[in-house]
C-alpha cells in the first residue's frame, strides 16, 4: 500500500480504498472528480489538505501514525469532523444495523429463544456506545474546544486524560457479538439475511477502529501535547 | 505475530516491481513508502515481526529503525543498486541487489519468516469448555464477583483468574455480558435465574 499524496488523483483514491466514500463525504465531498487531484478538490471544497490526508491515510493504513509536523491543523478541525462521523453512525448505520437484525429475527421461525438474547445483547451494546458517543460530544469535545479557546488549563486540574475514557469496552461487546453469533448460536434464521447483518457489523467495526484511532492517534496526542505546553 | 512488510525506495519501479514479485507468492500486506522520513509515521507499531527493504547506500531513519527494534523483531533487508557494499552505516541482515531473481527475493522471505517463527505457537485443547470451566461461568454469569466464586466453589481466587482467561480463550467471549448470553443459550443457567435487565 502506498501513502495517498496530494498529487494523486481523488478519484484514484476511491479506486484504491472504497471504504472511504462515506469518510470524504464527511468533509463534504462527492462524486464527480473529474481529473482532478486530491489538493485541488481540497481547496475547492476549502478543506486542509494535510489534515484530509492525515485522516484518509489513517483509514487507510493501520499503522500508520502521522508525525507531530503533520498535526499542524487545528484540533477544532478535527472534532468536526469526529462530530459528523458520529451523527454518520447514529442516524444512519445503527438504525440500518437494527433494520438488519429485525429481519433476521422475523426470518427465525421457532425456537428463535437465542436469537432474542442476541437481541438483547446488541440492545445493550447500542446503549453503551451511544453512551460513549454522547460523554465525547458533551464533554470530551467541549472541553478540548474550550481549551484551546482560552488557552489555559482547567482549575479543578482534570486533562484529557481522565475525560476521555478508554474505547476498548464498547469494542469488547462488539467483537463477543460476532463470536456469539459465528461460533455458538444455533442457525435458526434466514443465511441470507444474516449474512448481511454479518457484514454491516464487520464494516462498522472497522469503521470504529479507525474512528477511534484518528481519536486516540491524532486528536488525544495533540491535546496532550498542548495540556504539557500550558502547564509550563 | 502479525507481520508488516515496508519497502523503502525512491524508485517507483522498484517498489512496486518488488511488491508485485513477492505478492503473487506470499499472501501480505506491504507498505512502499518513497522516503525513509515517512517511516517516523509508523514507529508507533509494536508486537510484530517487522521486515523493512531498503534502498542501500542512502541516509536510512536510523531513529524510526531503532524505534522498531525495540518493541518489534525486525529483519533488515539492504536493497544495493549493483554490487552488495558493505561500507554503509546500517548493519542489513540480509541483501537483495536489483538483479536478484524472483526466486532469490521469496528464498529470503521464507528464511525471515523461519527466523521469526521461533516462537513456541501454544495450542489450545479441542476448545469445550470443562465441567470446573462451566461451574465458573454460571457463577459469573449470576453476577458474582472472582472472591465471591472463589468461596463458593473452595478454590483459590488465582484459580478463578486462570479459569476465567481459559474460558475466554475457548469461547471468544470477553464481556459478562457476552458470557451470560453464552451460558443462557447452552442452557447452563436458566434464564429466571437473572435479572436481564442488569446483566445483558
Amino acid at each position: 500500500m502506498e501513502l495517498f499524496s496530494q498529487e494523486d488523483k481523488m478519484s484514484s483514491l476511491i479506486s484504491r480504498n472504497y471504504t472511504l466514500l462515506p469518510v470524504i463525504n464527511r468533509f463534504g465531498i462527492r462524486l464527480g472528480f473529474k481529473e482532478k487531484t486530491i489538493a485541488e478538490v481540497c481547496r475547492e471544497n476549502d478543506i486542509n489538505t494535510d489534515f484530509f490526508l492525515a485522516i484518509v491515510n489513517t483509514y487507510t493504513d493501520e499503522n500508520y501514525f502521522p508525525e507531530a509536523e503533520l498535526l499542524s491543523f487545528s484540533p477544532v478541525l478535527l472534532i468536526d469532523y469526529l462530530k459528523n462521523t458520529h451523527r454518520y453512525y447514529i442516524e444512519y448505520v445503527l438504525p440500518k444495523i437494527e433494520q438488519l437484525l429485525n429481519q433476521v429475527l422475523l426470518s427465525c421461525k421457532d425456537n428463535c429463544s437465542s436469537l432474542k438474547m442476541i437481541s438483547t445483547f446488541y440492545q445493550k451494546y447500542k446503549a453503551e456506545l451511544l453512551l460513549h458517543l454522547q460523554l465525547e460530544d458533551e464533554k470530551v469535545f467541549p472541553y478540548i474546544i474550550d481549551l484551546y479557546k482560552h488557552k489555559k488549563l482547567n482549575t479543578n486540574g482534570s486533562s484529557i486524560e481522565v475525560i476521555e475514557n478508554e474505547h476498548t469496552n464498547v469494542e469488547v461487546k462488539l467483537s463477543d457479538l460476532k463470536s456469539l453469533i459465528i461460533r455458538h448460536m444455533p442457525p435458526n434464521y434466514d443465511d441470507n439475511t444474516m449474512n448481511e447483518f454479518l457484514t454491516a457489523l464487520f464494516q462498522f467495526e472497522n469503521d470504529l477502529n479507525d474512528h477511534a484511532r484518528i481519536e486516540d492517534h491524532i486528536l488525544i496526542t495533540q491535546v496532550l501535547e498542548f495540556e504539557k505546553e500550558l502547564r509550563k | 505475530m502479525k507481520e508488516n512488510v515496508f519497502i523503502i525506495h525512491r524508485s517507483e519501479i522498484i517498489r512496486k516491481g518488488l511488491a508485485l514479485i513477492l505478492q503473487e507468492y506470499f499472501k501480505m500486506e506491504i507498505t512502499q513508502l518513497n522516503s525513509a522520513k515517512d517511516l517516523s509515521s509508523f514507529a508507533g507499531i509494536s508486537n510484530s515481526t517487522t521486515i523493512l527493504i531498503l534502498e542501500a547506500g542512502v541516509e536510512q531513519n536510523t531513529k524510526a529503525i531503532e524505534q522498531l527494534q525495540k518493541n518489534n523483531d525486525v529483519f533488515l533487508v539492504g536493497f544495493f543498486s549493483e554490487t552488495i557494499n558493505e561500507s554503509a552505516g546500517v548493519q542489513y541482515d540480509y541483501h537483495l541487489t536489483q538483479y536478484s531473481s524472483a526466486i532469490q527475493i521469496q528464498k529470503l522471505i521464507q528464511v525471515i519468516r523461519q527466523a521469526g517463527s521461533k516462537q513456541k505457537n501454544h495450542l489450545l485443547e479441542n476448545g469445550e469448555l470443562t465441567s470446573r470451566e462451566k461451574d465458573v461461568i454460571k457463577l459469573i454469569a449470576l453476577g458474582l464477583a472472582n472472591k465471591e466464586i472463589a468461596d463458593k466453589l473452595f478454590i483459590s481466587i488465582h484459580t478463578v483468574i486462570s479459569h476465567r482467561k481459559n474460558i475466554t480463550e475457548k469461547l471468544g467471549i470477553k464481556s459478562i455480558s457476552g458470557l451470560t448470553v453464552y451460558a443462557i443459550m447452552n442452557n447452563l443457567l436458566d434464564i429466571q435465574d437473572i435479572n436481564p435487565e442488569e446483566l445483558i
